[in-house]
């Protein structure tokens, strides 16, 4: 069952990884990256996350990886 | 022949004319970026792993930190991150060799430097980090490698990244009255739960974006993390349901965890943007989780962005987990910590961030002060606030000097 879920979902980003490189993906000018250069904008997680991924890390045992401070403190409660 | 001589001496004299006459300078610029973080957390809770899965989850961090990056040419970078959190704890008081109040002060210090560089004449962008994280229950090494290939039309990107933690469980750093040693709970101090005392964990970190049109842009998290050494926390209690029984929690010794992420950000309209992100969790553990985010950031005024969000997290258990007194003396792993349960977690909050990119002198700018505000609160009852403010200053030099004080540089 776990397994079927886990190759569901992964067949569902395959699906929409494919679909968004193949036919979504149109060239964009330099002069044409004005709204894709707004800070608001990146990709990722912005600094200000930085804290808040930590507390993600120790508060929820679904986390880590490399995200926050995933390693090098116990988080004591 | 004659023709082509006079031709080159005349534009060998004309570009001598120009270079002496031309203000144009060719120079390099330096880029120094500063980022002071200041953050203060609280919780509250009733479901302490140190007391086995019941008692107080009080808390309070102070975590002030800073982020240099320097940039002498546009192909070095060199990066220093650093910082301290104060944290005080009404449960750390039961990790102690020695008790002494009703709460407890602890310190964390971190250091990281970092250095990346762009091959010359390529859009690949290699980059090394080590460092140092220092508790009194904890001793953390760090190092990685990072490599960063964008594609020539700025469309792309593709990065690896391999983080590499060393990790130290041992008490007694900071004092010289105790040996260093696996901190137990005090009671159980009479047995040698432990032989060994290190964690390792390796993470390797893929990240892949594309641009798919002029608003809207994506990007995969796929990582993989290999955990391996005491994942226990030695001074974690469980207590077994023959009402008598009480160990350290004990799990085992190797951890996989395959996190994928995935991000679309589109831009809607001329004010509003669309962040959205969902993560998926599997692990080697039992845990399935999934985490979706949704931030709306709206531009008030050119300078002024304010930016409301929600997330949303759950997951399912670790098969080792069972709360307080449920654990059974014939499982071989069990732990009573409420973050490898079956729950769910909400969280909203607001950021606000201000960015006036102004010059505050010859060569410094202030480029932006963010504000953000959180509320947590996770389903078996423990809620936390978090209060970030991150302010961004940049020094630019030697070029740029045409900006005067108190004028916009963009």
């Amino acid at each position: 069952m776990r397994l079927r879920n886990l190759v569901r979902i992964a067949a569902g980003f395959l699906i929409l990884v494919s679909t968004g490189a193949t036919t979504g993906c149109a060239t964009v000018k330099p002069y044409q990256k004005a709204w894709l250069n707004d800070f608001n904008m990146r990709l990722g997680k912005t600094d200000i996350e930085k804290f808040d991924e930590s507390v993600h890390t120790y508060r929820e045992g679904a986390s880590g990886g490399g995200n926050g401070k995933a390693s090098g403190g116990c988080g004591c409660n | 022949m004659l023709v082509a001589a006079l031709h080159a001496t005349g534009q060998k004299s004309h570009t001598a004319a120009y270079n002496a006459d031309s203000l144009y300078k060719k120079q390099t610029i330096s880029r120094t970026q500063i980022q002071l973080l200041f953050a203060y957390y609280t919780q509250d809770g009733d479901h302490s792993a140190i007391t086995g899965g019941v008692g107080t989850e009080w808390l309070h961090v102070y975590s002030p930190e800073f982020t240099i990056t320097h940039q002498p040419d546009s192909n070095r970078a060199l990066s220093l991150n650093g910082g301290i959190d104060i944290i005080t704890s009404a449960s750390m008081n039961m990790i102690s060799l020695m008790r002494s109040s009703a709460s407890r002060v602890s310190d964390r210090f971190y250091l990281s430097p970092g250095y990346s560089y762009r091959l010359p004449k390529t859009h690949t962008r290699l980059g090394a980090n080590t460092g140092f994280s220092l508790e009194s229950t904890y001793l953390s090494f760090p190092a990685g490698l990072s490599v960063t290939h964008t594609s020539p039309s700025g469309s792309r990107e593709i990065s690896a990244s391999l983080q590499c933690y060393f990790d130290d469980l041992r008490f007694g750093r900071f004092t010289d009255t105790y040996p260093l040693t696996l901190v137990y709970p005090i009671e159980l101090r009479d047995t040698s739960w432990f032989s060994f005392y290190r964690r390792y964990s390796y993470n390797l970190d893929l990240s892949f974006y594309q641009v798919i049109n002029s608003k809207l842009q994506f990007a995969l998290f796929p990582e993989a993390v290999l955990q391996k050494g005491l994942l226990s926390t030695p001074y974690h209690r469980v207590y077994f349901d023959d009402g008598h029984t009480e160990r350290v929690e004990n799990l085992p010794t190797e951890r996989w965890k395959f996190p994928l992420g995935a991000q679309l950000n589109y831009f809607a309209g001329r004010r509003v943007i669309i962040r959205s992100y969902y993560r998926y969790y599997h692990d080697n553990w039992g845990i399935i989780a999934h985490t979706f985010q949704l931030e709306v950031p709206v531009k008030i005024t050119p300078t002024l962005t304010l930016s409301p969000y929600v997330r949303f997290h759950t997951q399912t258990a670790a098969w080792y987990f069972h709360p307080y007194k449920q654990s059974n003396t014939r499982d071989k792993f069990y732990t009573s910590n409420y973050e490898l349960s079956a729950l769910n977690t909400y969280k909203t909050g607001l950021s606000a961030r201000y960015a006036p990119q102004n010059a505050l002198s010859h060569h410094y700018f202030f480029d932006a002060l963010t504000l953000r505000y959180s509320y947590y609160k996770r389903s078996d009852g423990l809620y936390a606030h978090i209060l970030s403010l991150l302010l961004e200053l940049e020094h630019v030099c030697p070029s740029r000097t045409f900006v005067s004080p108190g004028t916009k540089r963009r």
